[in-house]
């Protein structure tokens, strides 16, 4: 079985926040990592959230990824609201919404790509079967055919993350976000794994948004948006 | 922008807990199996924990059976023993008053005296080792001896017949079948020999009660216990509490209150009990211990795995449900290799001076506990997953 999608008014912008803060710590400790940002991102598009360490590039995709709430400030995704919400509901929007890819690929070592891929599949409601069945033709899709039963251990860097690339895409969940996807790789393993993270978003109708610092890749976003500490700010003329 | 499929949109079915279970049980399970080290580090904790506790148990099962295998074997429905008595052990002697009381009383179909002493045997060396002879009156022979390797209770209707122990043949100067002692003075003929019969009090041996007496020097008219038996389908519980009320100046039980009796004497009335259950409990402890250090180690090593299954959308219960099984399979996997192997060290060590029980309750008993053990030994894991931040994966 698989999990069945609702259909979203095209429209609705996958992400809007608005004066969206966030303030680590309390007192002469308080430090604000976002400062009032602003920002939509539209359905389908290919973002690339970039900017210098410390800027708050992490902190925004972590409340974009419901894995961290705001301080003030509004965020929703398909025009579903996340401030205000009980931690206890993230995991649900998380799992409705939400593929990942983080810097390192951070797959479960003691599983084969294809069961990596599988569990997400099945925590939304996808037969063990029909999991599997899917995760091989996502591997096929990202050239690791040969790789289905391979533990992490057992694939290279870029195949790795290639693994993460189909996990984070396995059941069409409306929105990505990379982190740094690039960042364990060499030049070309880099660009293969974003090339392939574009077209395959762009096939399939993800909306995508990449937090890195990598510029050899900015050239594949639809849009690039640079954040400096902890605002967004128009991009630099060089 | 390019999008030339059509736009992926939220997914709107969350997996049943049936479901949840399956996947984190999976995942559980292979999480264990590709960490060998340390899945032989924690089912080193579970075995730990199941051999010692269960040979500490099986231990304190077999000195109980020391105490209590004549109450246990001897065929008797109820015991009216010396007032006070809470083992097996003589007392003030009875007498044929109270014999002939038990008699008359409504439910009883017999009623028999049982003679029990220590006497000493004279060893072709000069020496002389004690035995617990025990005088059975013929033709029935009640509280006889039992666990015959060679002759049988009439044997002992032969002059001046007596059955030994087995294991004390050395001990007792290289006896045979035929050998002749001298018991208390007495020139007795070995005619046959039990086995295991060895109580903590010297080695049970046994004669007819006439012989007995003559040995022991004790009067026809006293007896040690007085054994009973009811008639079919009388309760023995009914006849026990007619005989106290007959008996006043003795102490009735049947089979059953007798065996508690001295099981309860044993666990509070002597250091047996404090010490094999400290131990029993240390042995709990230790594998509580490991299995808890083992899986939180294996969490910390984890960590970033198991807030990626967080980030991903899996609930603190779906975590929950992982270390469940984990700590289900480690009490299973050690519990088994645990019984196995005390089961084996116990068929080797087997003796009759002291071979530890193990009941078959005992090992789905074990099991059980250690999967209550593990699953203990698994919150310490589990309060840490939840107190696991799903936002360190971006850090």
């Amino acid at each position: 079985m698989s999990a069945p999608a609702l259909t979203v008014d095209t429209k609705t912008p996958a992400i809007d926040i608005r004066g969206l803060t966030k303030t680590y710590g309390t007192g002469a400790l308080a430090f604000q990592a976002l400062k009032g940002v602003d920002m939509r991102v539209e359905q389908g598009e290919f973002m690339m959230l970039v900017g210098p360490s410390g800027s708050g590039k992490t902190t925004l995709l972590s409340i974009l990824g419901c894995v961290l709430a705001p301080t003030e400030g509004e965020a929703r995704l398909f025009g579903e609201a996340l401030h205000g919400r009980k931690e206890s509901e993230l995991p649900r929007l998380r799992l409705e919404y939400i593929g990942f890819i983080f810097q390192g690929h951070n797959l479960m070592a003691a599983l084969t790509a294809e069961q990596n891929i599988a569990v997400p599949l099945e925590l939304r409601g996808y037969g063990h079967s029909a999991a599997i069945k899917e995760a091989r033709e996502i591997l096929t899709a990202v050239g690791l055919k040969d790789k289905f039963a391979k533990r992490p251990d057992e694939l290279s860097g870029g195949q790795r993350q290639r693994v993460a690339v189909a996990r984070a895409i396995a059941g069409r969940p409306p929105l990505i976000l990379a982190d740094e996807p690039t960042a364990s790789l060499d030049a070309e393993s880099g660009m293969q794994v974003t090339k392939l993270l574009k077209d395959l978003c762009s096939q399939r109708g993800h909306t995508v948004v990449c937090v890195t610092h990598d510029n050899r890749i900015f050239h594949l976003a639809d849009r690039t948006v640079h954040i400096e500490d902890g605002r967004i700010v128009p991009a630099p003329s060089h | 922008m390019t999008v030339t499929g059509s736009l992926a949109a939220p997914i709107r079915t969350r997996a049943s807990l049936f479901a949840r279970v399956r996947t984190m049980a999976g995942i559980g399970v292979q999480m264990m199996f590709h960490d060998s080290l340390k899945l032989a580090g924690t089912l080193f904790g579970v075995v730990f924990a199941v051999l010692l506790g269960n040979f500490q148990m099986g231990t304190f099962l077999a000195l109980l059976g020391k105490n209590r295998m004549f109450v246990e074997n001897a065929q008797v429905d109820i015991w009216v023993t010396p007032p006070g008595t809470r083992q097996f052990q003589g007392g003030k002697p009875l007498n044929d008053a109270q014999l002939n009381r038990a008699r008359a009383t409504p439910g009883v179909a017999w009623a028999e005296p049982l003679v029990l002493q220590t006497a000493n045997l004279v060893l072709p060396n000069g020496g002389s080792e004690p035995v617990s002879l025990v005088g059975a009156r013929a033709p029935r022979f009640a509280g006889g001896p039992w666990n015959l390797l060679k002759g049988d209770a009439t044997s002992l209707l032969a002059p001046n017949a007596i059955i030994v122990e087995d294991a004390e043949r050395e001990k007792f100067g290289g006896l045979n079948l035929g050998s002749v002692r001298e018991l208390a003075g007495h020139k007795v003929q070995v005619v046959g020999f039990t086995w295991g019969l060895l109580p903590f009090a010297p080695a049970y041996a046994f004669a007819e009660q006439t012989l007995a007496r003559e040995i022991l020097k004790v009067p026809a008219d006293k007896h040690t216990f007085i054994m009973v038996g009811v008639e079919p389908g009388v309760d023995p519980t009914v006849v026990r509490a007619r005989l106290q009320e007959a008996l006043t100046d003795t102490r009735v039980m049947t089979r059953g209150e007798y065996m508690k009796e001295i099981l309860t004497y044993i666990v509070t009335g002597t250091q047996i009990g404090l010490s094999f259950g400290t131990s029993t409990f240390m042995g709990l402890l230790v594998g509580l211990i490991t299995v808890a250090l083992s899986m939180f180690s294996s969490v910390i090593d984890n960590m970033r795995q198991f807030g990626t299954l967080k980030a991903i959308g899996s609930t603190t219960l779906d975590l929950a449900l992982l270390l469940f099984t984990q700590a289900i399979v480690y009490a299973l996997v050690g519990s088994l290799i645990g019984l196995g192997a005390v089961s084996g060290m116990v068929q080797g060590m087997r003796n009759p001076q002291l071979t530890p029980v193990l009941y078959p309750e005992m090992f789905g008993l074990t099991v059980a506990l250690m999967v209550v053990v593990c699953l203990l030994a698994s919150l310490l894991a589990l309060f840490r997953l939840y107190r696991l931040e799903p936002a360190m994966v971006f850090r």
